[in-house]
């Protein structure tokens, strides 16, 4: 299937070059499939413009879906991706366990995988994972809380989405840093899921319980929108807020003196680096990297916002 | 599938190879009995911290130490020429270069009560610290890891296993140092660790794999 649709894309670039009606087509390097949890989230939308941005550059066509966070939808993105004879996939995925299997049908497919952002726990299935370095990015992200709290006081934590991960990872690298401070004392911790109204929610009733916090800290920055929302409508504007992804909105937050700092993960340029590498990995055979790659965070505050846009830090 | 299960068993050999070899040479009364799957990420990757430290890590500081007079003349001709030379990074792009250094300062400022307890020295004889030395236990960074060319992402699970073995080795490189009481600062510190470099502006934070504090 695959090799029939690259003979004749060959073919048909060799017979029509002066025509040239589509760019695509003249280079004729096929199709990208780019595969992200739901664009609403700004962060996975820029994943997916970033990506798609790029493949058109190198002369790839490209289809775009969202799974959603729902395993059973990128099973189906995935048979989807395969039937239309994709020559690679780029995918953040919807969970780490349950990719697993869609990442190997793929493979069985004769289509490569190249993961951004999320890991999967099997390594040797994809040919790349480009993962922000969650670790260090958080533990930048905690030590500037540490910081604005000046070493003391109440605190909330909202997490992520549990079988994600970058909501593990992240925790793990606040609280290296948090827990070396015994003055500062975590009064509640509350999965958000990622979401900017259940931020809200839980930040509500968080507060309503815990009227004597002095700042909130979250595993990303819809989860930070939603908390300062909450504390806003309360009048709780005191409240130490820190984020982490380096959203435009946090970004225009921080710059109005609202949310204090975020971490940017370079998205935009790791899905372009993903399409990079498949385009090296369809010439070549290799990509000649590791699998497994991490990407350096940078923490945001007053400082460096303004030169912070869609996801990408400006001069 | 049968890739990845070929991967796993030849990390997992290399993780135990490592492990048979360090026992029979000396062997380590703290060594852990558990086997790998009973215990957790930080417990399993502070052994391999532990197993690797002597036979691989300080063996690749040494190989690639470089003192850090030399190494600032490097850097500020050309940064990549420098990185290439004496530099260790992990394959992938913008990944930041690590360098193994030696050098000894005068200490200028010494925060040892912290659980992030550190020294300032002055290196350069202008009576300004330009450097930090890391005493820990809470050691920023992953230095140590990110610097071991053996040392590939892809043969750990995830990030979160990796990040405990960066804290593993960071543990290892607080164990092994020795600080005297009392009030260092003015006392002269030499220093052999690894540092991550981020730019010409900003001083070395040294994660020490040796320190020795005496004199002024």
């Amino acid at each position: 299937m695959n090799t029939n649709r690259r003979t004749f894309m060959t073919g048909l670039a060799g017979v029509v070059t002066l025509a040239s009606t589509s760019i695509s087509f003249a280079q004729g390097k096929g199709l990208i499939a780019i595969i992200t949890p739901s664009h609403d989230n700004p962060f996975f939308k820029a994943e997916a413009v970033g990506a798609e941005a790029r493949a058109k550059e190198l002369g790839f066509e490209t289809i775009v879906l969202v799974h959603d966070d729902d395993p059973n939808k990128q099973s189906q993105l995935f048979d989807t991706a395969i039937a239309r004879g994709a020559n690679a996939i780029i995918l953040d995925n919807a969970g780490a366990d349950a990719t697993v299997a869609a990442v190997q049908r793929a493979k069985d497919a004769g289509i490569p995988s190249f993961l951004i952002d999320r890991e999967i726990k099997e390594s040797g299935i994809a040919v790349s994972q480009i993962v922000s370095n969650n670790y260090q990015g958080a533990q930048l992200g905690a030590e500037e809380f540490v910081a604005i709290m000046e070493e003391t006081g109440n605190y909330v934590e909202l997490v992520g989405r549990e079988a994600d991960t970058n909501a593990g990872i992240r925790s793990s690298g606040y609280h290296d840093i948090i827990d070396q401070y015994p003055d500062m004392v975590m009064v509640a911790q509350q999965s958000a899921n990622w979401s900017q109204t259940e931020a809200f929610e839980k930040m509500e009733s968080i507060l309503q319980a815990n009227p004597d916090i002095k700042g909130v800290i979250c595993g990303n920055d819809t989860m930070a929108m939603g908390a300062w929302a909450a504390l806003e409508a309360a009048g709780r504007n005191d409240v130490l807020v820190v984020g982490f992804d380096g959203s435009n909105d946090v970004r225009d937050s921080i710059l109005a003196g609202g949310i204090k700092a975020t971490v940017l993960q370079p998205a935009y340029r790791q899905a372009q680096l993903a399409v990079e590498q498949a385009d090296t990995y369809l010439a070549k055979g290799s990509t000649g990297l590791p699998e497994k790659q991490l990407m350096d965070c940078v923490l945001i505050n007053a400082d460096n916002a303004a030169d912070l846009e869609t996801f990408a830090l400006g001069a | 599938m049968r890739t990845s299960i070929l991967f796993s068993a030849v990390a997992t050999s290399i993780v135990l190879g490592t492990a048979g070899c360090k026992i029979v040479k000396n062997p380590d009364p703290n060594a852990t009995q558990e086997t790998a799957e009973q215990q957790t990420d930080e417990a399993r990757m502070a052994a391999y911290a532990r197993e690797i430290w002597d036979a691989q890590v300080l063996p690749a500081v040494a190989e690639h130490l470089v003192p850090l007079s030399d190494l600032r003349t490097a850097l500020a001709k050309d940064v990549d020429a420098a990185g290439a030379a004496h530099g260790m990074r992990p394959e992938g792009e913008a990944n930041p270069w690590n360098f193994a250094v030696s050098g000894s300062g005068v200490i200028i400022v010494a925060k040892t009560a912290s659980r992030a307890a550190k020294l300032q020295l002055d290196t350069d004889d202008d009576g300004k610290a330009d450097v930090t030395v890391q005493l820990g236990p809470v050691v920023r960074g992953t230095a140590i890891r990110d610097a071991m060319p053996f040392l590939d992402f892809s043969n750990f699970r995830d990030q979160i296993e990796f990040a405990k073995l960066a804290g593993g080795l960071n543990a290892m490189a607080h164990e092994n140092l020795s600080v005297p009481e009392g009030d260092l600062v003015g006392m002269t510190a030499t220093f052999e660790g690894v540092f991550t470099y981020k730019n010409l502006t900003s001083s070395p934070e040294v994660v020490p794999t040796a320190l020795s504090i005496g004199g002024s």
